[in-house]
């Protein structure tokens, strides 16, 4: 049998039952509230209201599919296991590794439509408000996606040993605050005497720096990120998924 | 063989982990480190926030806009009020002229957050250098934001026209200013400031030019209500040909 | 010679479960031996906690026994190819509410390997044999705890597997559909099939299986066949009732 069939097959009922949860609709309103509250913050930087309501926008996408996606993720292999729904899965010839990449990769796809409607609802007001996208923006985009799946197949590694889907939540989140703080936190390692900037420096070489994939801040700066970034990403994705495969793969049901 | 596929998948998980980090070594922040943020007590907590979510730019937007509604208020000392307590927009000469002894380390802060922050940058070191006086407080903005973007014209642009503000030289800083006006990153204030400048060296057609300017792209009402005001006055003023201002 | 359907030789499963200070182990079953041959149908009898769960779920490949083996049809229950002939009947299965039963058939379908033309051949099929079909336009949010056993028993019908794994099949069912049930299941033995059920109701157990397994604290206590409780005057219930004391 085509593993790969199989990894669709688990890959498209996961986005499918994601995207007809009530959840899913609960973030998108929410979202498009959020969005629209932020003309406030935009009429009050006058002149600088285009660049407000982008930068608030896109905060805000990336925040509330965080949100979304790590809820999901960190849920996502417990439930099956808590309802059975495994049961009927794993009793089929269905290798884990399929199941896996078919579970992460319903998961990429939900937070990537979860994305794209958010965008729609943003240049919806950008447009309201008579401006047009950033010209950063496909780019600020794909940076949020790429942070999604990095902390995303993270989280389903932790949900494979962590006790509740609210440790898997706290622990992902203490991980994307990080990935967020290794430049600054590389600058203090880097001043740091002796063994302990090495142990610093050490540590940060297994935190994922999110800020290479964070177009959406790098966009006025002089290091907008280019396509290499695809590399870490896809290094820590992959790494995430064979630590998973690697934990389910001897995990009992 | 059940056992050895385990024992590799983790080998590999590690060494993917490892790459992701491996691969990732040359990443150099564009951002100033902490050392460099001299963060106002009541903001460290934002700045954390703003740090550990990744959202320098949507920070630097609020701090932004809190040197804005600063700026915007009103000050009980030597300054000229209009009416209704607010600045007065009308005209450029004792506009925004005040104390206001927290400008400078607020509008370096929201550098401090996001350097790259061009608008913000030219508003304060503006606002700095010809409405307060302050050129020595406007070089040290502007210096610091050239640090992190050293190409950035515009800055190279205002730092030459504090200069010839310093000595003086009004028509000169008009001119230097000009390139600067014409790019979407350009605060009104600065193109009211160019547009007084040259009413006031008597070059009535570029000054109604970029009140026209003001007019149509503003979105401060009362620098558009000045504009419209300003173009009205000199519709009535017979114009010299554009230029002729600086003999 | 034909492989037994399932066969555990010698098999231990203790759980561990991890403390704060080392951990607790807990043996469900231990020197477990016995087969199922194929196309016959064994119950397995037990109070609670004596081990039939453990054992569909080592028969599926969802635990791993900690000593000795377990094979169907001659492989490893973790092998594609014993998995194939296997449709297991979990207790209380759980399908997502917002569907019709058809979309759930059809991805356990897919997960079977089956596809196009196939899938939905087996998808009317198994809805059409537990009985499914005029329920067919619900979404499983309004079914009832009949219906959804029987969307069960479906899922595990659809690649027609040559043994079926069935835990409390007719738990908590109306004497309507336990009797609906009980029908699906002779069929499926008529053709061929083995089944193994466990379930706590012995008379069911009794008018299926020829064969029984009665469990006593993770050991196998008894193997009684239909004629020896024909036979017996108390019937199957006396001599659970004897072993199990």
């Amino acid at each position: 049998m085509n593993s790969l069939f199989l990894v669709r097959a688990v890959a498209f009922n996961s986005f499918s039952e994601s995207v007809r949860n009530r959840f899913f609709t609960l973030f998108a309103v929410f979202a498009f509230t959020a969005v629209y509250a932020s003309v406030l913050a935009g009429v009050m930087a006058v002149d600088q209201e285009s660049r407000v309501l982008a930068d608030f926008g896109l905060a805000l996408i990336e925040l509330t599919a965080l949100a979304y996606a790590l809820f999901g993720a960190s849920s996502a292999l417990l439930k099956e296991a808590e309802t059975k729904t495994i049961y009927l899965v794993f009793s089929r010839p269905v290798p884990r590794w399929a199941y896996l990449a078919g579970k992460l990769g319903g998961a990429l796809l939900t937070a990537g439509l979860m994305l794209l409607i958010m965008a729609a609802m943003h240049l919806s007001l950008l447009a309201f408000r008579g401006f047009g996208p950033p010209p950063f923006y496909a780019w600020a985009l794909a940076g949020t996606f790429l942070k999604l799946a990095v902390i995303v197949s993270f989280a389903f590694f932790v949900s494979l040993f962590s006790t509740s889907a609210v440790s898997t939540l706290v622990i992902s989140s203490i991980m994307w605050t990080l990935g967020h703080f290794a430049s600054e936190a590389r600058f203090l390692a880097e001043r740091l005497p002796g063994l302990k900037g090495t142990a610093v420096s050490v540590f940060l070489w297994l935190i994922p720096n999110l800020q290479l994939f964070n177009a959406r801040d790098a966009a006025g700066a002089a290091a907008a990120p280019g396509p290499a970034v695809l590399l870490p990403a896809a290094a820590w994705v992959a790494a995430s998924f064979l630590g998973s495969l690697w934990l389910l793969s001897r995990k009992e049901f | 063989m059940y056992n050895y596929l385990r024992d590799t998948t983790l080998a590999a998980a590690l060494l993917a982990w490892a790459a992701g980090g491996f691969l990732a070594r040359g990443y150099a922040s564009p951002f100033p480190p902490p050392s460099e943020m001299r963060v106002p007590a009541a903001g460290a907590a934002g700045d954390m926030l703003a740090l550990a979510s990744g959202s320098r730019r949507l920070f630097a937007d609020l701090w932004f806009i809190r040197l804005l509604q600063y700026y915007g208020s009103r000050e009980f000392h030597g300054e000229e009020e209009a009416g209704n307590g607010e600045h007065r927009h009308g005209e450029h000469e004792n506009y925004g002229a005040g104390d206001y002894p927290l400008f400078f380390p607020m509008a370096r802060h929201v550098l401090e957050v996001d350097p790259a922050f061009t608008a913000a940058g030219l508003y304060g070191a503006a606002c700095l250098a010809f409405n307060m006086q302050r050129g020595e407080e406007a070089r040290a903005l502007i210096s610091f934001a050239l640090g992190y973007n050293p190409k950035e014209w515009k800055y190279l642009t205002m730092l030459a026209a504090i200069g010839y503000s310093r000595s003086g030289n009004a028509a000169a800083v008009a001119e230097t200013i000009a390139p600067i006006l014409k790019d979407p990153d350009c605060p009104v204030m600065l193109k009211q400031l160019a547009a007084f400048l040259n009413k006031k060296a008597g070059n009535y057609a570029a000054a109604a030019a970029i009140y026209a300017d003001i007019a149509a792209t503003s979105r401060d009402e009362a620098y558009v209500k000045n504009a419209v005001k300003e173009l009205k006055k000199l519709a009535g003023t017979r114009l010299p040909p554009r230029g002729g201002s600086r003999r | 010679m034909t492989a037994p359907a399932v066969a555990f030789s010698g098999v231990e499963k203790t759980y561990k479960r991890p403390r704060l200070l080392g951990a607790e182990y807990n043996t469900a079953v231990k020197g477990l031996s016995f087969e199922v041959r194929p196309g016959e149908v064994t119950g397995l009898l037990g109070l609670n906690g004596a081990g039939k769960t453990t054992i569909m779920k080592l028969i599926t490949g969802l635990l791993f026994p900690t000593a000795g083996r377990v094979s169907v049809f001659g492989h490893s229950p973790a092998d594609v190819a014993a998995k194939a002939r296997v449709g297991f009947l979990p207790e209380l299965p759980y399908f997502p509410p917002q569907v019709k039963p058809a979309a759930a058939l059809a991805y356990y379908g897919r997960l079977s390997g089956l596809s196009g033309a196939e899938l939905s051949l087996a998808v009317g099929s198994s809805m059409h044999r537990t009985g499914l079909e005029p329920h067919a336009g619900k979404r499983i949010s309004e079914f009832s705890k009949g219906m959804l056993q029987r969307l069960g028993l479906a899922q595990a019908l659809l690649h027609k597997p040559d043994l079926l794994v069935l835990d409390e099949p007719v738990s908590g069912l109306d004497p309507l559909a336990i009797h609906d049930i009980r029908a699906l299941l002779a069929g499926l033995n008529a053709e061929g099939r083995a089944i193994f059920l466990s379930s706590h109701s012995i008379s069911e157990v009794e008018k299926l299986a020829s064969r029984v397994l009665i469990m006593v604290r993770g050991a196998l206590a008894a193997t009684v066949t239909r004629a020896q409780w024909e036979a017996s005057p108390g019937g199957l219930e006396k001599l659970f009732v004897e072993a199990v004391k």
